[in-house]
């Protein structure tokens, strides 16, 4: 059962005994003293049932459950669920979802029967039930005919490689690798990068016809920490040489996940300097780039709320531009750091009177991007195909940005 | 916890058109039913489409349901979708009406597209209407042997949806044959999948009824059959190899050989894109290689780098699941995961319940070699904007400095934050500063004198306070000005509201007086009138206490307020061994994120058999031998029962009326043979007298005061309003379980049992005898040793009819020796007199 958005859009049962809708008031009742949901737990217990949700865009996916049962089992289904929503209706509104809650209720019902998972797969599932685009929408138009549903019923759910279905053709073969990384760190009140992590995923963009064989490999692959796999990816080449061998579903997918962890380096730095006299509180912060990483970093950002008891602030940047909203939350957008000058914030905040010097610090979000580069090193060696009777272009690419990366004053 | 809320249905939300509308569509379908008009599809389609967002917003659109049954006769699948669904969604409200769907549900099973045989094989199981099912079992068998594997995956999940319906309709069926024979031999994984979904649960639940049953389900957990699922694991949905991997978690293997080829086979899943699978295979090692420590600790590195990286990636949800996981693990073995302290750091963007979680993690992983850098990150949280974390991680650091790490640096950083001049860390630190100087009383020269630099003023919240008041007790020799700050705390005794702070004010200001009289024998006077005249009822006891020892010779009264302490070597544990161990044995289970196991929270009907029960109906009836007795006859039984033991113990019901009684009369070696001691968070001085509290004989003449306390008037007493018990109150389940839904906790406490009383405790009837004696009543009780559970409630004799109950759920586990008491009442302001009384109730049983 799912329901969204303070008013419930939707619920499906597929258990027997229904569940009172009265649930989702108590729900809200939890949820709303809290502000927003995002600080309730995601799993909590009510009086009758225990309550697993997830937030995606302002909707709320809750499920309930009287059972004993693995959390994450139903946390994962929910986040499935959220995203094969999202990829079908290109989006997640309420608005979207009202339109379409035909196709809603046809997706739920073959994503879950008797409260056990079934497909989930967004490839199987477009087989089955067609998304609603503009061209299935003109061709019901067009010929007048039953649309949203095709009448012969996958070959794939009865295949053995069940991430695709056994005949595709694609006028255009193509495959696309991305590399995506984050970096997390956390630079302490002393300056010293306390941590400094990067998570990376592969992203495939595959439209190939056949059942193609790809070969991915990497340069470096031993820097990898910890890696997930998609489950279309062979587990004993990786294990032999380090290479990835897969049959990959259509379309855009995650091919993996990794993590590589004590990077030494940051590619910027922010200096930040407050101190406070007889209830006025200097600031000054300083951002530069580090090393060098060969591409140039875009859409540099800080943001920061600052404490309770400042009252006013006076900031000024020599770069970008500084934004200081309603809540005391500041954003400072810098964009790309020019050759000549070094951007720096300077200013002063008010505190409020009785207190002399600032005793709460708040911590800076710093948000960068730089295309073309992996922050980590990883970098691709080859991909091979194989089984295929044609060329298809391939596409490399590389975008590193900052996650949760944050300097404590 | 609670017992399970009869949810109340809401009224749907009222839509003035509404009706209208709906009146509208049956017109419309009405007119389409028979056409066969070009462009009729369509129309029917947008119809539908209207009906079937109507039910969504929850308009009550089953009064259409013979027109939309009539327009069903379609080839249009989308149609048929539409249509299945709201057959579903009303069959159950109108059985009658769903016998219409049967004929062409029927006859869509045998269509010749697999998906909308399929479709209708699951719609018709979904009718869940009971006089149907015989229309059932036909379609399903056909099904199971469909060519399609589509269908048959339906059909396995539809034989459970039958069990549900109709258990023996099912078996006597053949179904569980059916899908058994079809588990082990379908090429297709995903109806293996589904047969052993369905199978797993028919045969749990069957299982506890019949013999066979369980014995078929055993053979579910034998070697052929956990190889078989083990070795086409691969082909399996990642869902599916969640229920594989939940199944061999429970198989137990002959010799070590097969818990290494299963880990083997199996390590590869820890790699795997859905968190679900990774816990689950997690789930199987850990058990697998729980006999044998120097394997399961290799485990524990192994799973170490997926767990990390699973709270790292993912959505904030799942790494909140996955780090409750990661909780329970490093709990269980700390050193482990000490060298991977900085993945519980805490991120700014984390919300407050994961940062609790990493704060405590930090806390347990803190060993010599990383104290230094965790207490540097600790202190920093400190400063944080949260202030709900910014306390927190104080008492995180507190805790290390409990643990022994390098308590030199620790004690700096706590005296650094009492000079942060912010008033929460301030009182966070005095509470930890008390902690640490009785566990370490070689440090108090140090904290002594930052702690006398700190003004009482500043300090508002009343266990800070305490803290404070008792360290100016405890070390009053060495703080010139102690005398002086106490003094002026008295003076301001009425100002004062928590009664906590009062009581320590008059042990502190008793302690300093042994240590320096003259200086304080006036601020003690002040403190003893204004105890005697206080009318909390454990303020007013220990001073009048304090007092008559005092009279009675000084240095006895040294001996009992003031005794050489010994340091304190290891603060009690919250949480039992046993419990963490229990919650172990459910990993990767809910009982991990709430940190309980399960028994305390989930209900009886969705467990197995031999646990208790939550649901107070079935309760009462279980605490009887006859199940027929219905439950508010049984109340009527056991009210019968009271009168009897109220009158035989007629001399209890006298000092129970006797008007300020809140006490039972307390025996000076009472500490060791009470079936209960209470046992609150306070200091160990306070313990030591609680030990032997005073009696409660205020109605006897007026007091005489020493001289020497330079007191002249005569002190009264105003005695205060104690509670007295209804002894003749009635209340049924229903009720009961209507007040116990509706009205918040006013009380929880947690009381441990002693020998006595626990090898007395040999069934629920006992202690509900015992209760009843007291004028507590019992409204149903369960479980079996070790854990029993029980609700009492009892009412306010002053109280009208239907008023002033006081409701207790009262769980007791005999071998932690170990009360969890929640008191919810009508009058929450007497919960606490309650309270009182129901402990001296329970303190007398298993000594009388």
């Amino acid at each position: 059962m799912i329901h969204l958005f303070r008013e419930v859009m939707l619920e499906k049962q597929w258990m027997g005994q229904q569940v009172d809708r009265s649930i989702c008031v108590w729900f809200w009742e939890q949820a709303f003293p809290a502000r927003d949901s995002y600080k309730v737990p995601s799993v909590i217990a009510s009086p009758a049932h225990y309550l697993l949700h997830i937030v995606r865009e302002g909707i709320t996916f809750l499920a309930c459950t009287q059972y004993e049962m693995s959390p994450l089992l139903g946390i994962e289904f929910l986040c499935r669920v959220a995203n094969v929503l999202s990829d079908y209706l290109g989006g997640l509104n309420e608005d979207l979802i009202k339109d379409n809650f035909v196709i809603v209720y046809q997706l739920l019902d073959e994503m879950m029967d008797s409260g056990f998972p079934l497909t989930t797969e967004p490839n199987i599932l477009k087989e089955m039930i067609t998304p609603p685009n503009i061209v299935s929408r003109m061709l019901s138009v067009v010929t007048g005919g039953s649309s949203t549903v095709n009448n012969i019923l996958p070959g794939a759910t009865s295949s053995n490689v069940p991430w695709r279905a056994s005949d595709l053709k694609h006028v255009n073969n193509e495959v696309y690798v991305d590399l995506v990384e984050e970096i997390d760190a956390t630079v302490n009140r002393d300056g010293f990068l306390v941590k400094c992590e990067v998570y990376g995923e592969v992203h495939v963009n595959s439209r190939l016809s056949g059942v193609p064989e790809l070969t991915l490999s990497f340069s470096n692959p031993s820097i990898l920490n910890d890696i997930r796999f998609h489950p279309c990816v062979r587990f004993r080449p990786w294990e032999a040489h380090q290479v990835l061998s897969f049959v990959p579903p259509d379309g855009a997918f995650k091919l993996m996940s990794y993590r590589v962890k004590k990077l030494k380096n940051t590619p910027i730095y922010v200096r930040p300097q407050l101190s406070s006299d007889a209830g006025v509180c200097q600031v000054n912060i300083l951002v530069g780039m580090r090393n060098d990483p060969g591409k140039p970093i875009d859409s540099i950002a800080l943001k920061f709320t600052f404490p309770q008891s400042v009252v006013s602030s006076d900031l000024t940047a020599n770069h970008g531009s500084v934004d200081v909203l309603t809540h005391k939350a500041c954003t400072w957008s810098i964009g790309r750091i020019p050759k000549d000058k070094a951007p720096c914030l300077t200013g002063t905040l008010t505190l409020e009177s009785g207190q002399d010097c600032l005793r709460e610090f708040p911590t800076i979000l710093v948000g960068f991007k730089i295309m073309g580069v992996a922050m980590s090193g990883l970098k691709i060696d080859k991909l091979d195909l194989q089984n295929l009777g044609y060329r298809p272009y391939k596409g490399f690419r590389a975008l590193t940005q900052a996650a949760c990366y944050e300097i404590r004053i | 916890m609670a017992p399970p809320v009869q949810s109340q249905r809401l009224p749907p939300p009222s839509q003035p058109s509404g009706k209208g509308e709906v009146g509208e569509l049956k017109t419309q379908l009405r007119q389409l039913a028979g056409s066969r008009a070009p462009g009729a599809e369509d129309l029917k389609r947008e119809l539908y489409k209207k009906v079937i967002s109507y039910m969504t917003i929850g308009i009550d659109v089953s009064s259409l349901f013979s027109e939309m049954v009539m327009c069903s006769a379609t080839s249009d699948i989308v149609l048929k979708k539409m249509c299945y669904l709201y057959v579903g969604n009303y069959a159950k409200v109108h059985p009658d009406l769903a016998l219409l769907t049967i004929n062409f549900l029927q006859k869509d099973c045998q269509d010749e597209d697999p998906m909308i045989r399929g479709l209708a094989l699951r719609s018709l199981c979904s009718l869940r209407v009971k006089n149907l099912v015989e229309y059932l079992v036909g379609p399903l068998r056909t099904g199971l042997q469909d060519s399609n594997s589509y269908v048959r995956t339906v059909a396995a999940i539809g034989a459970l949806k039958l069990y549900h319906i109709s258990p023996s309709t099912c078996i006597d069926s053949d179904f569980p044959v059916a899908l058994k024979a079809l588990m082990m031999h379908d090429p297709d994984a995903k109806v293996v999948a589904s047969c052993l979904s369905s199978l797993q649960e028919i045969l749990t639940l069957e299982g506890s009824a019949s013999e066979e049953a369980s014995k078929e389900r055993e053979l579910l957990l034998s070697k052929p059959v956990i190889y078989f699922l083990l070795n086409r694991i691969r082909e399996f949905s990642e869902w599916a190899q969640c229920l594989v991997l939940d199944l061999v978690s429970k198989y137990v293997p002959s010799e070590s050989s097969e818990i290494f080829d299963i880990m083997n086979l199996l390590e590869d899943r820890l790699q795997h894109a859905n968190s679900a699978v990774v816990l689950a295979t997690i789930n199987v090692f850990l058990h697998l290689t729980i006999s044998m420590a120097d394997v399961h600790q290799q485990v524990y590195e192994r799973i170490k780098a997926p767990l990390l990286t699973l709270v790292g990636s993912g959505s904030s949800e799942q790494s909140y699941a996955v780090l409750s996981h990661l909780h329970l693990l490093v709990m269980r073995a700390p050193i482990l995961f000490s060298s991977d302290y900085k993945h519980f750091y805490c991120r700014y963007s984390d919300p407050s319940y994961v940062k609790k979680l990493k704060l405590e993690m930090l806390t347990a992983v803190a060993n010599e070699s990383n104290t230094y850098e965790i207490v540097t990150e600790l202190s920093e949280y400190a400063a944080n904007v949260d202030v709900l974390i910014a306390r927190e991680s104080i008492r995180a650091v507190g805790k290390i400095a409990l643990q022994q790490y390098d308590v030199n640096a620790i004690v700096d950083r706590l005296l650094q934050f009492l000079e942060m001049e912010k008033d929460y860390v301030t009182a966070e630190t005095l509470v930890l500063v008390k902690d640490l100087l009785r566990k370490y009383p070689q440090w108090s020269q140090d904290c002594i004198a930052v702690v006398g630099n700190v003004s009482s003023k500043n300090v508002e919240e009343p266990k800070a306070k305490a803290a404070l008041v008792w360290m100016l007790g405890e070390y009053s020799q060495d703080m010139l000005d102690a005398p002086y700050i106490l003094e002026s705390l008295i003076d301001s005794w009425d100002e004062e509201d928590s009664a906590e702070v009062r009581l320590h004010l008059l042990t502190a200001v008793t302690k300093c007086f042994f240590k320096r009289p003259p200086e304080t024998q006036k601020a003690l006077g002040a403190a003893l009138a204004a105890g005697l005249a206080d009318a909390h009822q454990d303020v007013h006891d220990r001073a009048l206490f304090y007092y008559r020892l005092l009279q009675h010779d000084v240095s006895v009264a040294e001996r009992v307020i003031n005794p050489p302490k010994q340091a304190v070597s290891v603060f009690a544990d919250t949480q039992s061994s046993e419990v963490k161990d229990r919650i172990f044995d459910e990993f990767n289970s809910l009982s991990v994120i709430y940190q309980e196991p399960s028994y305390m929270f989930i209900d009886k009907e969705h467990r197995g058999p031999f646990e208790f029960s939550e649901d107070i109906g079935a309760l009462a009836s279980g605490a009887s031998p006859d199940n027929s007795v219905l439950p508010s006859q049984r109340v009527e039984a056991s009210d019968n029962d009271l009168l009897l033991s109220a009158s035989e113990k007629e001399d209890n019901r006298g000092t129970a009326t006797n008007g300020s009684l809140s006490y039972s009369a307390p025996d000076y070696n009472g500490s060791s043979t009470a079936l209960v001691s209470h046992s609150p968070s306070s200091t160990v001085n306070t313990a030591a007298v609680s030990g032997a509290p005073p009696t409660a004989s205020i109605s006897q003449p007026i007091i005489e005061i020493d001289d020497l306390l330079g007191l002249g008037p005569v002190m009264t007493t105003t005695p205060t309003p104690a509670l007295k018990l209804n002894s003749k109150t009635v209340l049924d389940p229903a009720t009961f379980q209507r007040k116990w839904g509706q009205l918040p906790i006013a009380l929880t406490q947690d009381y441990s049992l002693t020998a006595q009383g626990v090898a007395s405790l040999t069934s629920p009837q006992v202690l509900l005898r015992h209760m009843q004696g007291h004028l507590i009543q019992c409204i149903a009780s369960g479980g079996q040793p070790p854990n029993f559970k029980f609700f009492f409630f009892a009412q306010n004799s002053e109280a009208p009819s239907g008023a002033g109950f006081f409701l207790v759920e009262c769980l007791v586990n005999t071998s932690s020796s170990k009360a969890h008491v929640k008191v919810k009442a009508d009058e929450a302001r007497l919960s606490q007199d309650f309270a009182v009384l129901f402990q001296s109730a329970l303190e007398k049983f298993g000594v009388s």
